[in-house]
């Protein structure tokens, strides 16, 4: 009698064991393994390597020092502290400019506005040194820009936009920024529907409260998207720093690249100082998702 | 009226920047407000210069196997996980999305350049680390493209709207899907090359001297010679534009493939 219920039991058991081995061999898994393979082999690897290495010194031996001088030294004290404010800045400047260039393309007729964004995406592909060079032209100390205002005013060749310091730096990579912004808030406006805005206009709402309630909530999730991609993206930039300033300037990323291939070199430093990148862009990242998460539950 | 001044405004402040690498290349020199002179001196250099040749090949093999290597490998993927219903493929598809942001082109290239420095696989410094680590930076691209494309023709029911007619996988594949697809695929590997003709960050970690792209080039011209630097300048530009005009053109005619 037993025997009979064992095997009752145990059937359904085997047979859900073989469907579940056959949902996983079936033809869309294996189409996955390429994918996967390249990824875990080229990019997971290397990252578990690089964080483990980060954990020993250039002789091999286990230590913390790497990290221990992430927050001890001052170079990288400093470094930390102005990637986190012109990364801010620079986000800052993308993601407010980037929305109201979006505001402004929903409301143009579609032909206008389709070649808009088909100009504001090509700086996506455009390389940080060909940025930089044609800024360097524009407004480098002899720059068209500078000169054409020099002439106009009369002024004295000591008079000129500094391309070389921070805010010329935001600016140059504003031209990556704004346009990157662009394009997610186009998407973002394009979903808010007008009837919405309209019904709460006949229920009563005041501008503000409309604002409030309806714009800024459909708005703000978006908003807060692009923004952590403004934000990851500009932690990590270097090129257009390094082609218009040279290391002059001390960002973590710059810290990084110097260490990982320039004179400088310090693999395992560059892993720990790379470790912290990781850590605060996914802090921000985090934060950002968590309050755009909150904003929503609250809007409606 | 206002809108469109701010519109040509908008316009002016992406064409602008562009133009003044363009103009440079063409002029004989550029001292004053205006440029002097034309000449097509500089393009010359690229192509008579054995580095600046050779650099412009080598960034050429880079991103056309790069291209290839990425739809080999996204394209499928995308179909799978267009596929996959569950809630993993959900969180994958969210994952290949996310993993970019948090591991930047810079945190890939220092990853990229420790992790195989040894026998079997020593390919720093190596023309295929370039390769490699290019279609590492095009994939989040090429994924989003490809990965919309499916979802827009809705693949699942046409797939078997086509299956119920009783076309087999081959069938399917020829006659339903990739032309479907065809034109994501071209927009992705379009943008994977344009992407990668002007990558400079990572390339500038991982390559060695044997693999010196086009935009490694430039950076020592933009030190050295402000008129060669133009003209790859200014090629790069192209590039970049050219992808874009047969994106767009691609983009039209999906959207006028599915109106009919």
């Amino acid at each position: 009698m037993s025997d009979i219920t064992v095997t009752v039991v145990r059937k359904p058991m085997e047979r859900r064991g073989v469907a579940w081995l056959a949902s996983f061999l079936r033809a869309e898994v294996l189409l996955l393994l390429p994918f996967l393979f390249f990824l875990g082999l080229f990019e997971v690897y290397p990252l578990i390597n690089m964080a483990i290495r980060s954990l020993f010194d250039t002789n091999g031996t286990f230590t913390f020092q790497n990290y221990i001088n992430v927050f001890t030294k001052p170079q990288f004290r400093l470094a930390i502290r102005n990637s986190i404010l012109f990364a801010s800045a620079a986000s800052l400047v993308g993601g407010i400019v980037g929305t109201f260039v979006a505001a402004l393309a929903v409301r143009l007729p579609s032909r206008w506005r389709n070649f808009l964004l088909s100009l504001y995406a090509l700086p996506m592909t455009l390389s940080g040194l060909v940025v930089a060079f044609a800024f360097i032209v524009l407004l480098g100390r002899n720059g068209v820009l500078n000169l054409i205002v020099r002439r106009a005013f009369d002024l004295p060749p000591t008079v000129y936009f500094n391309l070389y310091d921070w805010p010329g730096i935001v600016m140059v990579y504003a031209f990556f920024q704004i346009p990157l912004m662009t394009l997610s808030m186009a998407a973002v406006f394009e979903n808010l529907d007008p009837s919405l805005i309209e019904a709460a206009r006949n229920l009563g709402a005041r501008p503000w409260q409309v604002w409030r309630y309806v714009v800024i909530p459909v708005l703000l999730p978006g908003f807060l998207a692009g923004m952590s991609i403004q934000f990851a993206g500009m932690m990590g930039a270097f090129g257009t720093v390094l082609a218009l300033v040279g290391m002059a300037k001390n960002l973590l990323s710059l810290q990084i690249y110097s260490h990982a291939s320039e004179s400088t070199y310090n693999l395992p430093q560059a892993g720990a100082l790379a470790v912290v990148l990781i850590s605060i862009t996914g802090f921000a990242l985090a934060l950002l998702s968590w309050g755009a998460r909150r904003l929503a539950r609250r809007g409606t | 009226m206002i809108r469109w001044i701010l519109f040509v405004f908008l316009v002016l402040y992406i064409v602008v920047p562009m133009l003044m690498p363009v103009i440079f290349s063409f002029s004989l020199f550029w001292q004053d407000i205006l440029p002097q002179g034309f000449t097509l001196r500089w393009y010359e250099a690229i192509l008579t210069r054995p580095a600046n040749y050779e650099a412009l090949l080598v960034s050429l093999t880079v991103a056309s196997s790069a291209v290839l290597l990425n739809v080999l490998i996204t394209v499928p993927a995308a179909y799978a996980l267009n596929r996959m219903t569950s809630k993993w493929g959900q969180r994958l598809r969210e994952a290949a999305m996310i993993l970019p942001l948090i591991f930047p082109p810079l945190v890939v290239g220092t990853a990229l350049l420790q992790a195989f420095t040894r026998p079997p696989l020593a390919l720093t410094g190596t023309l295929w680390m370039v390769i490699i680590a290019h279609t590492i930076l095009g994939f989040p691209f090429m994924f989003r493209i490809v990965l919309a494309a499916f979802q827009t023709i809705d693949e699942r029911t046409l797939s078997e709207a086509a299956a119920s007619l009783g076309a087999n996988l081959w069938q399917r594949m020829r006659y339903v899907l990739i032309p479907n697809v065809l034109p994501g695929i071209l927009s992705g590997a379009l943008l994977v090359f344009a992407i990668s003709m002007g990558e400079f960050e990572v390339t500038s970690m991982v390559a060695g001297f044997t693999a010196q792209t086009l935009p490694l080039r430039l950076f020592q011209q933009i030190r050295n010679d402000m008129r060669v630097a133009s003209a790859i300048t200014a090629f790069l530009i192209y590039v970049s534009f050219l992808s874009f005009m047969l994106m767009s053109y691609l983009g039209a005619r999906m959207r006028r493939l599915r109106a009919l």
